[in-house]
């Protein structure tokens, strides 16, 4: 259990390509059960980002909205942090190239997180504490997917799930500011129930540059390149509905609160079932759990922002908001915010190449 | 707790009628059967018995009854 005070959201913007790709349209699935996945998942569409746009691309757009919206002289920025999982290229870490190309000051921090969908509190928790125990003033907290690069097109149990999106969140020191309560937890024994076994050093298989890229067929009957996104949806289900409910629990109880006192609940846009349940497990009603599942589907690391940015009418007034990521690890967080009025901005479109 | 409770819970969770279902049914040869009725059944399992399944569960059972027993082995430890 963890509190953090003295740091404020000042925006948090999301952005997503122009493509859209819909579930009526998937041509992998029979018609029925094209119906039956929107009905179970609540995915109707999603964003997929163009050949030659990146998760750096899409959380620039969301990076340059948050610092023109505040007006930040950008050389006051002293931090920038990007959580991905489909980073640029293995090294370097691109929130170093994004230092560059955002026109940030040699004197920003910048690194790299390995995180997938419980990136938004681990994200906030880190750079909180590291602007906090530093004194750096003003931080850039970046975090996005293009998680349609990843998954095989003729994936039934992924392509379909999966949506590109990028986002930002400003932060700044404020001793004023409202404390964020943090529960962090991780559980690397589940780490086959989503995984991309290959392109590591320790990869199963050898890297493609040590022989040909071939397909291999699956215990579920799909043939995936190596470096292709696996995703057992029955495991990762069965964690999310028994693990992610405590967690969002403690945080409440840590902060002395009750659920009603929340305003909104914000979780990593997983699938409907999955969110209903934690939902109805934790006591929150329907109408208090944002959710952008219908139009974006699961966007990875920027789901929380996402659905926020896809929610700008809830955000006119000072809102306090349960936000819970959980997934790839595994590894899951939750975090209570205070979110300023008109914190959050809209969504930018943009096929945009930085 | 009994088996029959759990075929009538597996049933509402799969949308077919309880009875055509027994502890001897081969779930997944069912025609209706697919990856989202694993999730049904997870989520069933959760709500009316508490119980956390995973896929492994699914996968390395048979007939509802053996998935019965896997369910009542956990609920035994909780």
């Amino acid at each position: 259990m963890s509190r953090l005070s003295g740091i404020a959201i000042r925006a948090v913007a999301a952005a997503v390509p122009h493509e859209v790709a819909r579930t009526q349209d998937y041509d992998y699935l029979t018609p029925e059960d094209r119906q039956r996945f929107q009905k179970a998942t609540g995915i109707s569409q999603r964003r997929i980002s163009p050949q030659n746009q990146y998760a750096s691309d899409l959380c620039a757009a969301a990076a340059e909205r948050v610092i023109n919206h505040l007006g930040w002289d950008r050389a006051s920025i002293g931090a920038l942090i990007l959580i991905t999982q489909t980073s640029d290229q293995p090294i370097p870490a691109t929130s170093i190239v994004l230092q560059d190309k955002l026109g940030l000051p040699q004197t920003c921090a910048t690194f790299d997180l390995n995180l997938g969908c419980s990136a938004y509190p681990y994200g906030l928790a880190v750079i909180g504490s590291f602007m906090q125990s530093l004194g750096i003033s003003r931080g850039l907290l970046l975090m996005g997917d293009v998680s349609s690069r990843v998954c095989a097109k003729h994936d039934k149990s992924a392509w379909p799930l999966f949506g590109d999106a990028g986002s930002a969140t400003a932060l700044e020191l404020d001793e004023s500011a409202n404390p964020i309560y943090l529960d962090l937890m991780s559980d690397g024994s589940g780490r086959d129930a989503i995984i991309v076994p290959s392109g590591g050093l320790a990869s199963r298989v050898p890297p493609p540059n040590e022989g040909p890229v071939s397909s291999e067929v699956g215990s579920d009957g799909i043939s995936r390149r190596p470096d292709n996104l696996i995703l057992r949806g029955a495991d990762i289900f069965s964690f999310a509905i028994s693990k992610v409910p405590p967690s969002i629990k403690r945080v409440i109880e840590s902060g002395a609160r009750a659920v009603d006192d929340f305003d909104f609940l914000v979780l990593h846009q997983a699938n409907k079932m999955i969110n209903d349940t934690i939902a109805k497990k934790t006591g929150f009603s329907q109408d208090k759990s944002l959710s952008t599942l219908a139009d974006y589907g699961n966007t990875s690391s920027a789901s929380i922002p996402l659905t926020m940015c896809a929610n700008t009418d809830c955000f006119q007034v000072d809102r306090l908001v349960m936000t819970c990521g959980f997934g790839v690890g595994l590894s899951w967080a939750s975090a209570s915010l205070t979110i300023a009025a008109n914190t959050v901005l809209p969504i930018v479109e943009t096929d945009n190449v930085y | 707790m009994s088996i029959e409770r759990f075929i009538d819970r597996f049933a509402y969770a799969i949308e077919v009628e309880p009875e055509t279902l027994s502890a001897d049914t081969e779930y997944k040869e069912l025609d209706i059967w697919d990856s989202l009725n694993t999730l049904s059944v997870i989520a069933m399992a959760d709500a009316d018995f508490g119980v956390a399944i995973g896929g492994q569960d699914v996968e390395s059972t048979r007939t509802i009854g053996e998935l019965w027993q896997r369910v009542e082995a956990k609920l035994g430890k909780s």
